[in-house]
């Protein structure tokens, strides 16, 4: 059995054990620890030298005549392994900053392991199939979640945002369907190397590719929140309770990402090209329109919901650029928005839940109560904004000598967008922690104790890759050698 | 092949001759009614092991009018399972019909020795009749709570649509006689073969389509559909979700799986299959958006399935017809855990509207969870078996061409979500309008846990399943 296989099993027991009982929090920390240190060791001995997928497991599971076969398939190379140890680093995160006491704690810590599982098993399944169904299963914790424990606007945009999310995901379907049936027969399979393999060998006639394409990329482009495709997300995560909007923001939502890098961008490069002007007009959008409208914000979770919006546009671009560097700066960059993401959410989910206010004006001079928090928000804010020594900046470097060899032009112009989010995320951290401490704030306290922990972690893991790229580097350089010398 | 092996029809024989002797001995000797549906279950039981030693036969008997084979026994086996659902459901659900006599238990008996007949029709006047005992059974028990007037206007509804469609088959079956010389099925086959589909027997085939499609509750045949599924009592409202629309499918791939239709024949039949699996799908999505009544919602869902079930058919191809089997199976799960919530819930004193069931995971999760599931599967939604169905249906669609209606049938499943998931938001975190816990019976525990196992393990371990609808199909494959 793969270790990869086991990690699936683990977060499915863990879920189980509290159905059964089992004090929920305790359950799901350790799941998730024991998750993140095989993930650990997984990474360790990974073997980046040799390329190709690792710990691969594959059985038949339904051949049909007609139907193209579907196997069991997982095994992760060097684009989706660091999306694995994200995806357990983030979770023992959230799990561990989500409070014990929450009502209906069973329900609420079932769906957080839901939620990751299916963002586990997307990274980690090299079948359509499973690739699809563990991710569009993810939906049904993720509404429950926003629905039940959310804040404000709940109702609706638990709502607003299954419908979108599953629009994207109906539209994804009948792209991957659209893409199968472009083949002859005997071609087809939802086995993502064998589909690959065959269409490096015979590609498709580019006239074909241009459907396909269009829905994978507006299927995946809406899971991603791709410009203007976007709406569900800003809000979504500004109501979602904090350990949903870490998974999510930070974990899950990189499944559109990873789906454009592994199955269209590859598989339909034809299509790719055709569409990529119409792409880069709308990452434009991502960066600059959803930008200003970061700076508009007058709430803090509102704020990190469209700021999160806006970096997706930098990953756009570095798809859409397509070379070694840009890859490796999206699969970097990925890791590194997940953890500030993951970061900069539960910091806004200790601000409501120990200040008891998220608006701008109402709040100042936190840091004085609560100097953890303050480091904490500060540090993520400085890697959301691309300070060198913080993981986001290898990342976005990447990415803009990537594309600054394609389109120098245009990069040139989305260049600024570091400016904007400059702007927006040192104004959050001034409005929110310096300045006067209004009276209403006096009784705010800091977290203390263990419960800095999963703080430490991400930032640690911010530092570390930041300060020190290559840990990842390696690894995703690997992959991403071996997998672009495939076209 | 064998010939005169009578007694493979025993199935039948047994359900009605039970059914028989329970309505005399029920007039004879006044007995507890909840005995008789006990009794009822049993004839299901006895007439489900009388299909047991003939799983691999292959038989014709009467004179070429009934046939045996895979795709039958399957059928059966789906049709004795409603049946006994739908007896299950009457036992829970009592209290509701007041005048529940014996009889409301016997007559399904007749409907499902009705739809079994059908499994096994190769002849349009066998067609005729068999059809016939599933409708007017249907019409007594719809209208059943006479006090009640929505059942009875349910009632009316149904008898006047019902009889019209009817006419539609009684017609068409004409037609098809007046152009062929016959109305056996091998017969019309071979001559559409040989001699070409010409108008009339186009004509025909048209008007069979009519009457299936009431069956079906497919667009535009759909009208009674809504209104009866809210007035009749809520066992007979899942009859017909699943039982009638299961019927209408497993007569229209009888009739249309043939392997003898020419290509002119699809050429004619593939776009007009298309067109109302389109509306169907459109339809029954968008009209069910507004609803507050689950069992209205239900009905207008029905309608969208009618439609994605259309989708498999319209592919006319293996896969196609393979996965209408497995999503008729997905189906009758999903939708038997949803109405057996409902019967639960009425028995609580509840109403029928989604308001009804607010809060319902505070009073029983085992109900709200089985619920949410059953949505959650009817919406498509991975890995329910729902979501396993609709990829079938989808794929087999876009293989044979037919992308429009893939990509019609994509933007109707992504609004169907919507109202799917308004009824698990009123269950997970609206406020309770009805207060206290809900008794479940063990019993009713473990159907709703096994319905739900089911509706997930098969959805994802699709292997048997799909094993079971492929054989029925290769089966039948003359």
């Amino acid at each position: 059995m793969s270790p990869l296989t086991i990690l699936l099993l683990v977060e499915a027991s863990a879920i189980g054990l509290i159905l059964f009982g089992a004090p929920p929090k305790k359950v799901s920390m350790a799941a998730a620890a024991v998750n993140f240190l095989l993930s650990l060791w997984l990474y360790v001995q990974f073997p980046a030298g040799l390329g190709g997928y690792q710990f691969v497991e594959s059985h038949n599971w339904i051949a049909l005549s007609g139907l193209p076969d579907i196997r069991y398939h997982v095994g992760v190379d060097g684009l989706s392994l660091p999306l694995v140890l994200l995806t357990t680093l983030v979770t023992l995160a959230a799990v561990w900053v989500a409070p014990a006491q929450i009502k209906r704690a069973a329900e609420f810590y079932s769906y957080l392991l839901l939620l990751s599982l299916g963002a586990l098993g997307a990274f980690v399944s090299l079948d359509l199939f499973f690739f699809y169904a563990f991710h569009e299963f993810a939906l049904i914790p993720t509404f429950l979640l926003i629905g039940i424990w959310g804040t404000e606007n709940r109702q609706f945009v638990s709502i607003q945002l299954t419908l979108y999310l599953g629009l994207g995901s109906l539209v994804l379907l009948a792209g991957i369907i659209a893409l199968l049936g472009a083949l002859p027969a005997g071609a087809r399979t939802f086995d993502i190397p064998r589909l690959t393999e065959y269409l490096r060998e015979n590609p498709l006639p580019p006239n074909q590719q241009l459907l396909p394409f269009a829905l994978l990329a507006a299927g995946f482009g809406t899971l991603v929140s791709l410009f203007p495709f976007h709406s569900w997300a800003p809000f979504g995560y500004a109501s979602a309770p904090a350990s949903a909007a870490m998974l999510h923001a930070g974990v899950l939502k990189k499944f559109g990402l990873y789906g454009l890098l592994r199955v269209a961008m590859p598989l339909l490069p034809g299509g790719a090209e055709a569409w990529k002007p119409w792409i880069l007009a709308l990452l434009l959008g991502n960066i600059l329109f959803i930008g200003f409208s970061t700076i508009a914000q007058k709430e803090l979770p509102a704020m990190l919901g469209f700021s999160s919006v806006m970096h997706m546009g930098y990953l756009f671009l570095g798809l859409a650029c397509w070379n070694v560097l840009g890859i490796s700066g999206v699969v970097f960059l990925m890791v590194a928005h997940g953890l500030s993401a993951a970061l900069l959410f539960a910091v806004a989910g200790e601000v409501r839940e120990r200040a008891g206010e998220i608006r701008f004006s109402e709040l100042g001079g936190l840091a004085r109560r609560m100097p953890f928090v303050a480091v904490a928000f500060l540090v993520g804010s400085f890697a959301s904004v691309g300070v060198p020594g913080l993981a986001n900046f290898p990342g976005e470097l990447l990415i803009f000598f990537g594309s600054w060899r394609s389109q120098p032009l245009f990069t040139a112009v989305v260049v600024w967008g570091i400016v904007i989010s400059a702007v927006y995320q040192l104004r959050a951290v001034r409005s929110v922690f310096y300045g006067d401490l209004p009276q209403h704030l006096i009784q705010a306290n800091d977290v203390e104790g263990s419960g800095r922990i999963p703080y430490m972690l991400l930032m640690a893991a911010l530092l570390i890759l930041g300060i020190w790229p290559g840990t990842l580097l390696g690894v995703v350089g690997s992959g991403v050698r071996g997998f672009l010398s495939l076209y | 092949m064998h010939e005169g092996l009578w007694m493979i029809a025993a199935p039948e024989v047994i359900l009605v001759a039970g059914g028989v002797f329970l309505l005399l001995a029920e007039s004879l000797a006044k007995l507890e009614s909840k005995a008789v549906g006990v009794l009822v279950l049993a004839v299901h039981l006895i007439a489900g092991l009388c299909l047991l030693p003939f799983i691999t036969t292959r038989a014709v008997i009467w004179d070429g009018l009934y046939t045996w084979d895979r795709f039958a026994v399957s059928g059966k086996a789906f049709f004795l399972v409603v049946g006994m659902l739908v007896t299950y459901l009457s036992l829970e659900g009592e209290a509701k019909v007041p005048a529940a006599r014996a009889e409301f238990y016997i007559l399904p008996l007749f409907c499902t020795a009705g739809m079994a007949l059908l499994c096994s029709v190769r002849d349009f006047v066998l067609l005729f009749v068999a059809l016939e005992l599933v409708t007017v059974t249907l019409f007594v028990l719809v209208a059943y709570r006479r006090s009640d007037p929505a059942s009875l206007e349910a009632g009316a509804k149904y008898l006047i649509v019902g009889g019209l469609a009817t006419a539609f088959l009684v017609m068409g079956i004409a037609y098809i006689f007046g152009a062929t010389g016959s109305t056996q099925f091998d017969a019309v086959a071979g001559f559409a073969e040989s001699e070409g589909v010409g108008p009339v027997l186009l004509f025909g085939l048209a008007f069979l389509l009519v009457g299936l499609g009431f069956k079906a509750a497919a667009v535009p045949f759909h009208i009674w559909a809504p209104d009866v599924y809210q007035g009749a009592p809520t066992p007979i409202t899942a009859y017909l979700s699943v039982g009638s629309k299961a019927a209408g499918f497993v007569v229209l791939l009888r009739v249309f799986l043939l392997p003898f239709w020419n290509t002119d024949f699809q050429r004619h039949w593939v776009p007009l299959v298309a067109l109302l699996a389109a509306l169907s799908v459109v339809l029954g999505n968008l009209a069910a958006l507004p609803q507050r009544n689950i069992k209205r919602l239900l009905g207008y869902s029905s309608i969208s399935h009618a439609g994605f079930l259309l989708i498999g058919v319209a592919s006319h191809s293996f896969l196609g017809f393979a996965s209408v089997l497995y999503y008729l199976m997905a189906y009758l799960a999903a939708t038997f855990t949803a109405f057996l919530v409902l019967v639960l819930l009425e028995r609580e004193k509840g109403g029928e509207t989604i308001a009804d069931l607010s809060g319902l995971a505070q009073r029983s999760p085992l109900l709200a969870w089985s619920m949410a599931l059953a949505m959650v599967s009817l919406a498509g939604i991975p890995p329910l078996m729902g979501f396993f169905g609709k990829l079938l249906v989808f794929l087999a669609a876009w293989e044979s061409g037919l992308h429009f209606l893939v990509i019609v049938g994509v933007a109707a499943a992504a609004a169907g979500i919507y109202y799917y998931v308004m009824v698990v938001r009123a269950m997970f975190w609206s406020d309770p309008v009805h207060q206290g816990p809900i008794a479940v019976h063990p019993a009713t525990r473990g159907l709703l846990l096994a319905l739900n196992v089911g509706s997930i393990l098969f959805g994802f371990y699709v292997k048997p399943i799909l094993a079971l609808a492929a054989g029925a199909v290769v089966g039948s494959g003359g």
